[in-house]
């Protein structure tokens, strides 16, 4: 594998993570992080979108005209959004989950990292590397949500995956359950983030 | 070609959308029958639960036929009646065309105006009888099932759901198995205001049919306590004249 390419797939996960660094799609990592099962699903639902939407937008970039630019993004993600979302609604044990994310799975469309990337990235450049950029972005955005859903399911339930952990004495905290305490899990891994690499501390 | 021009504009935009169209209505066509068995399958879930056929867990990890399996073999008979409590339909049993009234928004709506209801009543086997409810919450929808002792006045179980509660605290009503088993045992007034009364300190005042509101989830217990309120009384009649008659 080429060098470049490995950066692009490389870069989102660690040096450009698009929560810890670029400060994108705080919203949805706040709303889906109460259970593991909610964000593993969004997790790989954004995946999914991310990277498809760039490789359309990728295939198209030559001919789309420049004015309607961000139309024609706006239609293709948000028709790659339907798409999950229908199919989780169809899958017999994906049922359960849809529901529970409810709105969220919508919401994916108003994710900054999707149009971000397609601006950013995919306009720019070719359909393989430009889906790879995607689904790469993807994950990084769902390893933050899972380490965040990681101890909020844990502290605020006492359980992970739905399965008790924490023996059953444990008074489940419920600060730990609102959306606060999200945004302050997400500012420690930030910390934490910046700390270990000190090419993103500020002067 | 210049692809700034407006003709080539209008000629891609209209394209694009076109076919984004076509893709969308081909798969929501493709797809609307497995997600429409899904949300059937959903629904006598819960109605079950509350009607205590199975434990909720072991409903939730049944699979759909095995769902449809079970209701049909345990479901007695389901009509629908009016606001004057007349029965005015029958509702399917059997397995593979359970007849359900599962769109509860356009009722809720008819019994507040006095309008022309469609009520659901389902009977199973073991005599209790299952009725749904429906309201709004704090962010959206909540709804439930409650199923009653063949007396039509004790209730045997309840279940309930939102659209999109607060986690861990109005969402409660659906997670927390201790709320719904609170209603277990309790009597419903039908034909008297309130009929039940949901709301804080409620059990303290020690009435038959009162069950405390959920700490930190005001509103989503408020918008549940209209709900059962105002669909226990567009059932009062109903009860009132056939269940209690046929028991005595």
């Amino acid at each position: 594998m080429d060098k470049k390419l490995k950066e692009t797939i490389l870069n989102p996960i660690l040096k450009g993570n698009p929560i810890t660094v670029l400060i994108l799609g705080i919203c949805s990592s706040l709303a889906v992080t109460v259970q593991l099962k909610g964000a593993l699903v969004m997790a790989i639902s954004v995946t999914l979108v991310t990277g498809l939407s760039s490789l359309v937008c990728s295939l198209l970039r030559n001919g789309i005209p420049m004015r309607v630019r961000i139309i024609v993004q706006l239609v293709v993600v948000a028709m790659m959004v339907i798409l999950v979302d229908q199919i989780l609604k169809a899958g017999e044990g994906t049922y359960a989950i849809d529901k529970q994310l409810s709105v969220y799975i919508g919401l994916i469309i108003t994710n900054c990292i999707v149009m971000g990337r397609i601006e950013a990235f995919a306009l720019g450049n070719k359909p393989i590397p430009s889906l790879l950029d995607g689904l790469a972005n993807g994950v990084g955005y769902g390893l933050i949500l899972i380490i965040v859903a990681f101890f909020r399911e844990l502290l605020g339930s006492g359980t992970l995956f739905g399965l008790r952990v924490l023996p059953a004495g444990y008074i489940p905290n419920n600060l730990v359950i609102l959306p606060p305490f999200a945004l302050i899990l997400l500012g420690c891994i930030i910390w934490a983030h910046r700390a270990f690499d000190k090419d993103l501390q500020e002067k | 070609m210049n692809t700034n021009s407006n003709l080539y504009t209008v000629i891609y935009t209209t394209l694009v959308v076109v076919v984004v169209a076509a893709v969308l209505a081909f798969t929501a066509t493709k797809l609307k029958p497995s997600q429409d068995a899904n949300a059937k399958a959903e629904t006598l879930r819960q109605m079950m639960s509350a009607a205590q056929i199975k434990p909720t867990d072991e409903l939730y990890a049944t699979r759909n036929a095995g769902i449809l399996q079970l209701y049909a073999d345990n479901i007695r008979e389901a009509y629908t009646i009016n606001l004057d409590g007349q029965k005015v339909g029958t509702l399917s049993t059997g397995r593979s065309d359970i007849g359900l009234v599962d769109n509860l928004k356009p009722q809720n709506k008819a019994i507040k105006d006095g309008g022309d209801a469609t009520l659901p009543v389902y009977i199973f086997k073991n005599g209790v009888i299952v009725i749904p409810v429906y309201g709004a919450g704090l962010w959206g929808p909540v709804w439930g099932y409650i199923a009653f002792q063949p007396d039509g006045k004790t209730i045997a179980g309840a279940y309930f759901d939102h659209e999109s509660e607060t986690p861990g605290l109005g969402a409660k009503i659906k997670d927390e198995a201790w709320f719904r088993e609170k209603f277990e045992g309790k009597q419903v007034a039908f034909g008297e205001e309130p009929a039940f009364n949901l709301s804080k300190n409620a059990e303290a005042t020690g009435a038959a049919n009162a069950v405390d509101a959920i700490t930190g989830a005001t509103m989503t217990s408020k918008g549940l306590n209209e709900a059962l309120n105002i669909w226990f009384k567009a059932y009062g009649k109903h009860f009132q004249a056939n269940v209690n008659a046929e028991e005595e």
